[in-house]
C-alpha cells in the first residue's frame, strides 16, 4: 500500500491517462510541488486549528460536566443519558441536522433574534470568516460526551482519602481541586486530550457534507483536500504525494501519542490495582 | 451562610448549569425527529416552525416506501434504496464487527495470558486507528479495483474489519485482564482440558464484556462515512452515504426526507449506546480506562 502511494508520488499519472503503471516517472516534481503548495500548507494549519480548538472545547465542557456529577444527586443517570446522546448520533447526520438549523433563516439565528431582539441572520454556513468556527461548534456539540464520559470515569476512580485527608487538614475546595484532583487525575486528562485530538485531525464527514472545504478554502483541512485533489481533480499522484506528507506528519504526531499515552496507561493501571492490593 | 444554604445553592447552580447543556444536547435532537414529521412547507419556514402541525408521515412514507420517486443530479433515488443500504448497512457492520470481536478475543487472550504480543507492538497496533484513514485510502482503492472489491460488501467488512481491530483487542483484553488467573488454573488442577476451561470458564466471565464490544464496535462501523464513500458508492451503498444523496437534488432541499432518513440511521445507534452506556468510556479509552 504505502509503496503504490510512493510509486503515485514519483510518476505522473491521473485518471485520463490509461493504466497506471504506464504512467512517466517524474522524480521528485511531485513532492516539490506538494511543498510548494501553499494551499496545503494553509490545510495543516487549519486541520491543526480545528483540532486543537474543539479539543480544548469538548474537554473543557466535557470536565466540567464530569465535574459537576462527580457526587450523586436525584436524577443524575437521566442527565448521563441525555449527554451521550450526541456521541450516539451518526456524523454525517449531524451535519445536515446542523444545516437544518444554522442556515440563514433557521431556528438558531431564529432564536438568537428573538432573545435579543434584533433582526439576527448569521451566515453560519456561507461567510468564510465563520464557517471553520461553525464546524468547531458541531464537533464539540458531537463529542463533548467522549471527554465527558472519560472524565466522569476518572472522577469515579479517584481514591479518597488523599480528598478526605486534605479535607481534614482545612484546605478550601479551590485547592483541593487544583492540588489534590486535578493532579491526580492527569493521566485520565491526557488521555482524553490525545485520544480526542487525533479523531479530531481526522474528521471529515461534517465538514465535507457542510461544506466541502469551502466556502472557498475556509474549511479545507487536511482530510478535505487529499479528498478534492484525489477524487474531484483527479490528479490522482498529487493526492498520494499529499497523502504521503499527511501521512509522515500523522506518523510523528501519533508516535508522540503513543509515548505519553505508554507513559499514562502505566500510572492508569496502577490507580486500578492500588485500591485492589490496599483492601 | 450556613454549610446547609451553601449546599443548597451549590445544587441549584449545579441543575442549572446540567439542565443549559442537556437543552443544548436535545435541541438539535428534537429538530431533526421534528423536521420528520413536518409537512414540506414547514421545513424552511421563517420564522421557524418549532412544532410541526400538522404532523405528517408523508416524510417517512416517502423515504422508506419509496412513494415519490426523487431524482437528483447525479443519482436516482428509488423505490427501494434506503432498504437496500440499510441492508448493505447491516450486513457490512454485522460481519465486519463480528470478525473484529472473534479475531480481536483470540489475540486479547494471548496477549493477556501469554504475553504473545509486547506492549509495544499492543500500542503500533492502535496506529491502525489513529492514522487517518484518508492518507491511506487512494492507493487502498486502486488495490480494490485490481482485486474486484471495490464497490462490494467484502471490501468494506475488510477495512472496517483492520480499522476496529484496535478496539476489539484493547477493549477485550481488559476485559479478560480482570479474570482472575486462578480460576483458570483451578480448573486445569481439577482435570478440565483447555478448551472446557476457555469455553466454560472464561467465556461466561467475559461474556458481557464481549457483548458490550461487539455493540460498541458495532456504533462505529454503522457510522463510518469516508470509506464507504470512497470505497462503494454506486452498487453497495450504507446508510450513511444513501443519506448524503439526499444533498443537492433537482427539487432543491428536501429536509423533511432527510430527517426521516436520519432518525432510522440514528434511532439503533442510541438504543444501543444507552444500553452500554456504561462501557462506553471503555470502549473509546481502548480500554484504558475502566469503571
Amino acid at each position: 500500500m504505502l509503496l503504490l502511494q510512493l510509486y503515485f508520488s514519483f510518476h505522473q499519472w491521473s485518471i485520463y491517462l490509461g493504466a497506471w503503471h504506464e504512467a512517466e516517472f517524474v522524480g521528485l516534481d511531485i513532492f516539490k510541488e506538494v511543498f510548494a503548495d501553499s494551499r496545503f500548507g494553509w490545510a495543516i494549519l487549519r486541520s491543526l486549528a480545528f483540532a486543537g480548538g474543539s479539543t480544548i472545547g469538548c474537554f473543557l465542557i466535557g470536565f466540567g460536566l464530569a465535574y459537576l456529577m462527580r457526587k450523586p444527586f436525584r436524577g443524575q443517570a437521566l442527565y448521563y443519558i441525555l449527554f451521550i446522546l450526541p456521541m450516539l448520533t451518526v456524523p454525517i447526520v449531524i451535519a445536515y441536522t446542523g444545516e437544518m438549523l444554522l442556515y440563514e433563516s433557521g431556528p438558531i439565528n431564529d432564536m438568537i433574534s428573538r432573545v435579543s431582539g434584533g433582526d439576527f441572520k448569521v451566515a453560519w454556513l456561507s461567510n468564510p470568516s465563520i464557517a471553520l468556527l461553525t464546524v468547531m461548534l458541531l464537533e464539540i456539540w458531537n463529542w463533548t460526551p467522549f471527554t465527558f464520559i472519560i472524565m466522569v470515569a476518572g472522577f469515579a476512580s479517584l481514591p479518597r482519602e488523599p480528598l478526605e485527608a486534605a479535607r481534614i487538614l482545612g484546605a478550601s475546595s479551590w485547592r483541593i481541586f487544583w492540588e489534590v484532583q486535578v493532579p491526580l487525575l492527569r493521566p485520565v486528562i491526557f488521555l482524553a486530550l490525545t485520544l480526542r485530538f487525533l479523531e479530531a485531525m481526522a474528521e471529515f464527514p461534517k465538514i465535507w457534507a457542510l461544506f466541502q472545504g469551502g466556502p472557498g478554502s475556509a474549511t479545507e483541512t487536511i482530510p478535505v483536500y487529499i479528498f478534492l485533489t484525489t477524487w474531484q481533480y483527479f490528479q490522482v499522484s498529487k493526492g498520494a504525494a499529499l497523502s504521503y506528507v499527511a501521512m509522515m506528519l500523522m506518523i510523528v504526531i501519533v508516535l508522540g501519542a503513543i509515548r505519553l499515552l505508554r507513559h499514562e496507561k502505566r500510572a492508569l493501571d496502577e490507580m486500578y490495582v492500588a485500591p485492589r492490593s490496599g483492601g | 451562610m450556613t454549610r446547609s444554604q451553601k449546599n443548597r445553592v451549590a445544587a441549584v447552580v449545579r441543575y442549572a448549569v446540567l439542565t443549559v447543556w442537556a437543552l443544548i444536547v436535545a435541541f438539535p435532537i428534537y429538530w431533526m425527529v421534528a423536521t420528520s414529521f413536518k409537512p414540506s412547507e414547514q421545513w424552511f419556514a421563517w420564522p421557524a416552525v418549532y412544532f410541526p402541525d400538522p404532523l405528517t408521515l408523508d416524510n417517512y412514507l416517502d423515504v422508506w416506501t419509496g412513494r415519490q420517486e426523487i431524482a437528483t443530479a447525479q443519482y436516482i433515488i428509488s423505490a427501494q434504496r434506503p432498504w437496500l443500504a440499510l441492508g448493505n448497512s447491516f450486513l457490512i457492520a454485522f460481519s465486519a464487527t463480528s470478525l473484529a470481536v472473534v479475531y480481536g478475543a483470540a489475540i486479547a487472550y494471548g496477549v493477556s495470558r501469554y504475553k504473545i504480543l509486547s506492549d509495544l507492538r499492543m500500542f503500533q497496533l492502535l496506529m491502525l486507528r489513529m492514522i487517518p484513514p484518508i492518507v491511506i485510502v487512494a492507493p487502498l482503492s486502486l488495490y480494490y479495483s485490481e482485486l474486484g472489491l471495490l464497490d462490494s460488501a467484502v471490501g468494506l467488512i475488510l477495512i472496517y474489519f483492520l480499522t476496529s481491530l484496535p478496539f476489539a483487542v484493547w477493549m477485550i483484553k481488559s476485559f479478560i485482564d480482570e479474570v482472575p488467573r486462578e480460576v483458570e488454573q483451578a480448573a486445569e488442577i481439577l482435570g478440565a482440558p483447555r478448551w472446557r476451561t476457555l469455553l466454560e470458564i472464561v467465556l461466561p466471565l467475559v461474556r458481557s464484556g464481549l457483548v458490550a464490544t461487539f455493540l460498541f464496535i458495532l456504533i462505529l462501523t454503522w457510522s463510518e462515512y469516508l470509506l464507504a464513500l470512497i470505497l462503494s458508492k454506486t452498487e453497495v451503498v450504507t446508510l450513511p452515504v444513501e443519506l448524503s444523496k439526499y444533498q443537492g437534488t433537482s427539487e432543491g432541499r428536501v429536509y423533511g426526507r432527510q430527517a426521516a432518513l436520519s432518525v432510522g440511521i440514528t434511532v439503533p445507534l442510541i438504543i444501543i449506546g444507552i444500553i452500554i452506556r456504561k462501557h462506553l468510556a471503555r470502549g473509546f479509552s481502548f480500554g484504558m480506562i475502566r469503571r
